[in-house]
């Protein structure tokens, strides 16, 4: 079953294709997209079967199978599969995700005149994620990574009519190039100083000391690495893009933008994490970014009053969670986030779709009072809430409390910060919960128009709230996800003993932040009274407005942006009025003064002496012929005298 | 009798032939000059060959060439004259200049 793990990447590829050339209708009535959802459920299955032989061990892991791709000098590059517990786990959460935000689509997308194109999107998202999640080689990951931006770049933009999702497509791209830019530089360093890509060679170059390699070359290669995590996964200072990539279709937002794609960069480091392993202070690096990105996040997601955009926020701080807590040491908790955030933020997306889809607008303010219009989404909503919030024994109160361990163990201080972001996270959460669900209506047409959502919409809700609230108990039941997520045994020994050393009041923290959480926000928001949230608005209109102005992160790239359009202006500038005038035109200038001098020789004395050769000739010519007057007796005259003259001259000397 | 009589007179010959060779209108009378240079040479070559080499005959014999072949030059140029007189009406030389450059 494994073996076959190459086709889970490449049939969502082939029915991408399929579906963007087979037919030629766009619409709806395309059968083609269901070619799609068959593809991914397949894949799903696929993924299970393979996750549960990795977890039974009838699956020997690390699978590792390559094939030759190209060589150059002494170098063979390969392309190959590299399956780990990691992998493994990551691929059932894309696939699953995947599978259900399709099915989703089929509901949400029933109207859009470019439905089949978006499914052909969808599909080849999910291949290029797919293929970044199995493959043994950094080239071919990174080949992968930059086809998932491709994609995102594309669906955020699926509506390019408007100018907002098109400025969107493009500022995502944009930025995380930005970052991609460190991540292949680093790969670049790592090669030249490890000669291979591959990344079950990679290890043994990093565990052979430091004698093999320069000490800075793990830390340099760690943190531009970071500099590609932090671009597709939304950390400080590259998460600008996240937000606005809220303008594509929601369940884009829930595929790409919340459980799969931006959680590359957190698999990246996972999957590189020797390279940090040999180099600390990247790694401290990495908990830094994570830190202060989950802590930004959460407070800007308080401001916001986008449901997306609420969202976009959390994912972005869930992210910095899981990035602190791979940073810490706690590789098993940072990917056990990964994987419970997968399920209930494409929970909480999709749930938001479903919202957006019965009321026509993003803004949480002309809402309020949904929850007797639609049920199900309100109590799937509220599933996804708690389990993000951390409410005890719900998937995300499991993960949560893991890397906070794991945090608590590395720094106090840290832990004290991340406790404080969880709570805001609740508050956030719940605050979005209420002004959407509870209280009064507070635009009655709109609240009259809105209904329920299709089965094929909440199917996929009920799918995901189950394992919103199951999957971490499963998990975390008999330590199965430890034991397959771990990075080397001995790190696993070394995180039960930690797990037996903590303090015991150090669980009841993420509890009481939830409860304080839960608490601040239902007295705000929950009650239906928004007296006392906009009264404090009004006195911290300053804070608000910092909050609203992304801590200026916008204004910053805009501006780097506007630097660079002017440096390129004066660069412009510079080679058009200097490098042009000086060098180009002067030397052209230059080269014309020389010609003339060169023309004046070339026809004064070169022309000159064969024209002044052919006039001799032909001014001879004619005065000799002055001679040849048809006389005989001058000829004769000639003669005589001409004879006489030779006489004369030879008898004289 | 010196060889410095006879070419004195070889040369006062040679001088007037030269002369009616150069004056003469008609072509005639510029043969008959030509001719009379002719017979300077001859009267030349004859006296070297009497006062420098009495045993030889190389001079008289050369003398002799020159006559055959001055005749044979005096038949063509009389018949030239003939032909252009016919063609051209005319035996001046200054009339006749068809190869003018």
């Amino acid at each position: 079953m494994i073996k076959h793990v190459h086709w889970i990447a490449l049939l969502p590829l082939i029915a991408s294709v399929v579906i963007l050339l087979g037919s030629r209708d766009n619409t709806e009535k395309s059968r083609l997209p269901l070619l799609g959802v068959a593809v991914m459920g397949w894949c799903l299955l696929h993924s299970l079967l393979i996750l549960a032989g990795v977890l039974s061990g009838r699956a020997e892991v690390p699978f590792y199978r390559t094939l030759p791709w190209f060589e150059f000098g002494g170098f063979e590059m390969t392309l190959g599969v590299l399956i780990d517990g990691t992998a493994a786990f990551m691929l059932v959460v894309v696939t699953l995700v995947s599978f259900l935000v399709q099915v989703y689509s089929l509901g949400y997308m029933h109207a859009d005149p470019r439905f089949k194109r978006y499914f052909a999107y969808l599909s080849f998202f999910s291949a290029s994620m797919l293929g970044l999640v199995i493959s043994s080689n950094l080239m071919a990951l990174f080949a992968c990574w930059e086809l998932v931006g491709v994609s995102s770049y594309l669906l955020i933009g699926f509506w390019f009519e408007g100018d907002a999702p098109a400025y969107a497509g493009k500022k995502a791209f944009i930025t995380t190039k930005l970052g991609d830019l460190g991540f292949f530089v680093g790969l670049l360093l790592l090669f030249a100083y490890a000669q291979t890509f591959d990344l079950k060679m990679l290890p043994l170059h990093f565990q052979m000391g430091p004698g093999h390699m320069p000490a800075w070359v793990p830390t340099a290669v760690g943190v531009l690495l970071l500099c590609g995590a932090a671009g597709k996964s939304a950390q400080v200072p590259l998460f600008v893009w996240l937000p606005d990539a809220m303008e594509g279709p929601t369940p884009v937002s829930a595929l790409i933008h919340a459980a799969t794609m931006v959680a590359a960069g957190v698999y990246l480091v996972a999957r590189t994490y020797f390279i940090y392993q040999a180099a600390p202070m990247a790694l401290e690096a990495v908990a830094w970014v994570g830190l202060i990105t989950a802590a930004l996040a959460a407070t800007m997601a308080v401001a916001a009053y986008d449901i997306k955009r609420v969202l976009a926020f959390s994912t972005v701080s869930q992210l910095g969670f899981m990035m602190l807590g791979l940073g810490v040491g706690g590789y098993t908790s940072g990917l056990f986030h990964l994987t419970t955030h997968g399920c209930f933020k494409a929970l909480l997306f999709l749930c938001a779709g479903s919202v957006i889809h019965a009321v026509h607008t993003n803004d949480m303010r002309q809402m309020g009072g949904l929850s007797k219009k639609m049920p199900e989404t309100f109590i799937t909503m509220l599933i996804g809430a708690f389990a993000i919030a951390g409410f005890p024994f719900l998937s995300g109160w499991f993960s949560k409390e893991a890397i906070l361990h794991d945090v608590y163990r590395f720094s106090p201080a840290m832990w004290c910060a991340a406790l404080a972001t969880a709570a805001l996270t609740a508050f956030y959460m719940f605050r979005l919960v209420f002004l959407t669900f509870l209280g009064i209506s507070r635009d009655h047409p709109r609240w009259e128009h809105a209904g329920e959502s299709p089965p094929v919409m909440t199917v996929p809700l009920w799918i995901l709230a189950a394992l919103s609230i199951f999957a971490g108990l499963a998990l975390e039941h008999n330590g199965i996800f430890a034991g397959a997520v771990c990075f080397g045994p001995a790190a696993a020994a070394e995180g039960a003993e930690a797990v037996a050393h903590a303090p015991n009041w150090l669980a009841w923290g993420a509890v009481g932040a939830f409860a304080l959480g839960l608490a601040a926000a239902w007295r705000l928001y929950g009650t239906g009274d928004l007296s006392l949230a906009s009264s404090l608005k009004r006195s911290l209109a300053g804070v608000f407005d910092i909050l609203e102005d992304r801590y200026g992160f916008d204004r910053f790239f805009l501006a780097l942006v506007r630097a660079s359009d002017s440096l390129a202006a004066a660069l412009y500038w510079f080679d058009s009025n200097i490098i042009d005038a000086i060098f180009v035109d002067g030397w052209a200038l230059a080269t014309r003064a020389l010609a003339e001098v060169q023309r004046f020789f070339d026809d004064f004395f070169v022309d000159g002496a064969v024209d002044g050769v052919g006039a001799l000739t032909r001014d001879g010519g004619l005065g000799l012929s002055r001679l040849m007057a048809g006389k005989v007796q001058e000829y004769l005259l000639f003669v005589a005298l001409a004879v006489s003259l030779f006489a004369t001259f030879i008898m004289t000397r | 009798m010196t060889l410095a009589h006879y070419l004195a007179l070889s040369a006062a010959l040679f001088l007037i032939g030269l002369f009616g060779a150069l004056t003469r209108r008609n072509i005639i009378g510029i043969l008959m000059g030509i001719e009379l240079m002719f017979n300077a040479a001859n009267i030349n070559l004859a006296a070297f060959n009497r006062f420098l080499h009495p045993e030889g005959i190389v001079g008289s014999a050369v003398a002799l060439f020159v006559i055959a072949v001055a005749a044979a030059e005096i038949v063509v140029g009389l018949a030239l004259v003939l032909a252009i007189y016919r063609s051209q009406n005319t035996v001046y030389a200054e009339d006749i200049s068809l190869l003018k450059g």
